[in-house]
């Protein structure tokens, strides 16, 4: 059983942005000791597989995720690859070929992926496609996309994962983009959206058009957290429109106010 | 680097939203962080209503602490009460220190309605020792808004006489913790910090150890205040909305594609007309 330790140390690796892994790995063992070190590698390896995390493969960037994991190892079915996983510095090991293969479908639904991806996303890109396995016939389409700038004190990070069914041609998927700000503080941008769409015609058209939604919504939410949410806090003058004169002086504010107020009553 | 470094690098990492939960579990991994990370880590203030005051709200943080109580500007009293043992115990500002908190409770109460229609502001004070006329506080605003947005101002000051004894000088340190949150998919949320000074001659009238001594500190902190806070302001919108939407455009842009498709239909009419 997972002690209380563990546990932390499992609370803070998940709340980290994904570009300062190193850092919050440096600075956990600081804190916790050196014995700490294998609970804090264990929870990094937990955090890359469950957040889709890019991994170097000789060159090739490849997402790793619970659908391409076998025993404590990960392979690309694109490449026919199958490598181990150094976690913290996201390169794959002891990289040999497999017998793991795309198949027709899957093969097609690649190229349409990479074609719409290569030409939408801008950032370090990687995109994949996974059979679910076993008796499902779903497979799941994945584009993360990723800036990371830490000389400029910020780091983005994109990623969607879609669950697309090859029999009934349901799409249903989870973006998530998050943003990482922090010079002379810490600002995050989080937003997660679950999307779907029943019998696509196209999946990836079908993608295309969700993603461009979120993103059409997520303007929306950032016109309305600026105009409505933000100036309702704190003004940017006051309600009498110029700054405030400080010193004995000030308590005619509150007189002048009250005054007002007592000609309505 | 030491541990406490580490903690606040950590910190300044983390899911801001999180603050207070990191906070209580970087002190659990190593105990001996607590004093110094509670002083130092800004997380979102917290309200408690004076019953000595007529439940009017005041802002708790760990300046006007003790044990679990805390000291109201309106009343100085603890709330809840401390015992009386406790209390014997307890930091309540000097007599004069506490005159100019009570001041410039009054005149932070009106900037807070000018500035914030609603919201709660607290000042607190405390005198640097006892041969020195330096002093020093926090000054606080909690507005929250609509669907869990929230603005919390923390205004840390030192005020320290110079060598010359009209001069003085003060020293800001500002943090700003904004939630906005769209009520839909999306929330921004964080802090920003900035560390100000500024330096006032006393003028020749101003008497020490009376209230025009004690208002003329007053205007100085509050036009400071109100300064850093309007720079902050545009700070923070610029961070908040401008920086994040050109990040997330380093990230998703189906422009490029549309501008370099664009680009290429362009050369090739080019390559057309010059070949004719």
């Amino acid at each position: 059983m997972a002690s209380q330790f563990d546990n932390i140390i499992e609370s803070i690796i998940s709340s980290t942005p994904s570009g300062e892994i190193q850092h919050v790995y440096k600075d956990l063992k600081l804190i916790a000791g050196q014995q700490s070190e294998d609970t804090i590698l264990d929870a990094i390896a937990k955090f890359n597989v469950s957040n889709f995390i890019p991994i170097d493969v000789d060159g090739k960037s490849v997402i790793i995720s619970p659908y391409n994991k076998e025993g404590s190892k990960f392979f690309d079915p694109e490449s026919s690859t199958m490598f181990s996983v150094d976690h913290l510095n996201r390169k794959a090991l002891d990289i040999e070929k497999c017998e793991k293969f795309l198949s027709d479908e899957e093969r097609r639904l690649y190229v349409q992926l990479e074609n719409y991806a290569s030409k939408a996303f801008p950032g370090d890109l990687t995109y994949a496609v996974y059979s679910k396995g076993g008796e499902s016939k779903e497979v799941i389409l994945t584009i993360v996309s990723t800036k990371y700038s830490p000389g400029n004190f910020w780091n983005g990070h994109w990623r969607s994962i879609y669950h697309y069914d090859l029999e009934t041609h349901d799409l249903r998927g989870v973006i998530e983009v998050n943003i990482h700000y922090f010079e002379d503080g810490n600002v995050s941008f989080q937003c997660k959206k679950e999307v779907q769409e029943s019998a696509t015609s196209d999946a990836i058209v079908s993608i295309k058009q969700l993603d461009a939604k979120l993103e059409e919504e997520m303007g929306a939410s950032f016109a309305q957290m600026n105009d409505r949410d933000f100036k309702l806090l704190r003004r940017r003058l006051p309600v009498t429109r110029s700054k405030i004169s400080w010193g004995k002086g000030i308590g005619t504010y509150r007189l002048g106010k009250d005054s007002a107020e007592n000609q309505f009553k | 680097m030491s541990s406490f470094d580490a903690a606040l690098d950590l910190l300044r990492r983390l899911d801001p939203t999180k603050v207070e939960k990191h906070l209580s579990q970087l002190i659990q991994l190593d105990p001996s962080l607590a004093e110094d990370l509670l002083s130092s880590v800004d997380t979102p203030l917290q309200v408690k209503k004076d019953p000595n005051a007529a439940q009017k709200e005041f802002l708790t943080c760990d300046y006007n602490r003790d044990i679990d109580s805390h000291r109201s500007p309106w009343s100085n009293q603890y709330v809840p009460p401390l015992s009386a043992a406790d209390l014997e115990e307890s930091p309540f500002p000097t007599a004069a220190v506490r005159r100019m908190e009570e001041l410039a409770n009054d005149s932070f109460d009106i900037y807070r309605e000018l500035y914030y229609e609603g919201g709660v502001s607290s000042v607190y004070m405390w005198d640097l020792g006892d041969d020195v006329e330096d002093f020093a506080g926090v000054v606080l605003f909690k507005k929250s808004g609509q669907s869990k947005s929230s603005w919390d101002a923390i205004h840390v000051f030192e005020a320290l006489q110079g060598e010359d004894s009209r001069q003085w000088e003060y020293r800001v340190t500002t943090t700003i913790i904004l939630h906005l949150d769209s009520g839909r998919e999306a929330q921004l949320s964080g802090n920003l910090t900035r560390q100000t000074q500024k330096t006032e001659t006393k003028p020749v009238s101003v008497a020490q150890d009376t209230d025009a001594y004690k208002v003329w500190h007053i205007s100085n902190l509050g036009s400071h205040i109100e300064a850093v806070e309007s720079q902050m302001r545009t700070q923070l919108e610029v961070v908040y909305f401008d920086k994040t939407r050109d990040i997330y455009r380093e990230l998703r842009d189906p422009s490029v594609a549309t501008a370099s498709d664009n680009r290429l239909a362009h050369e090739q009419v080019v390559k057309g007309l010059q070949g004719m």
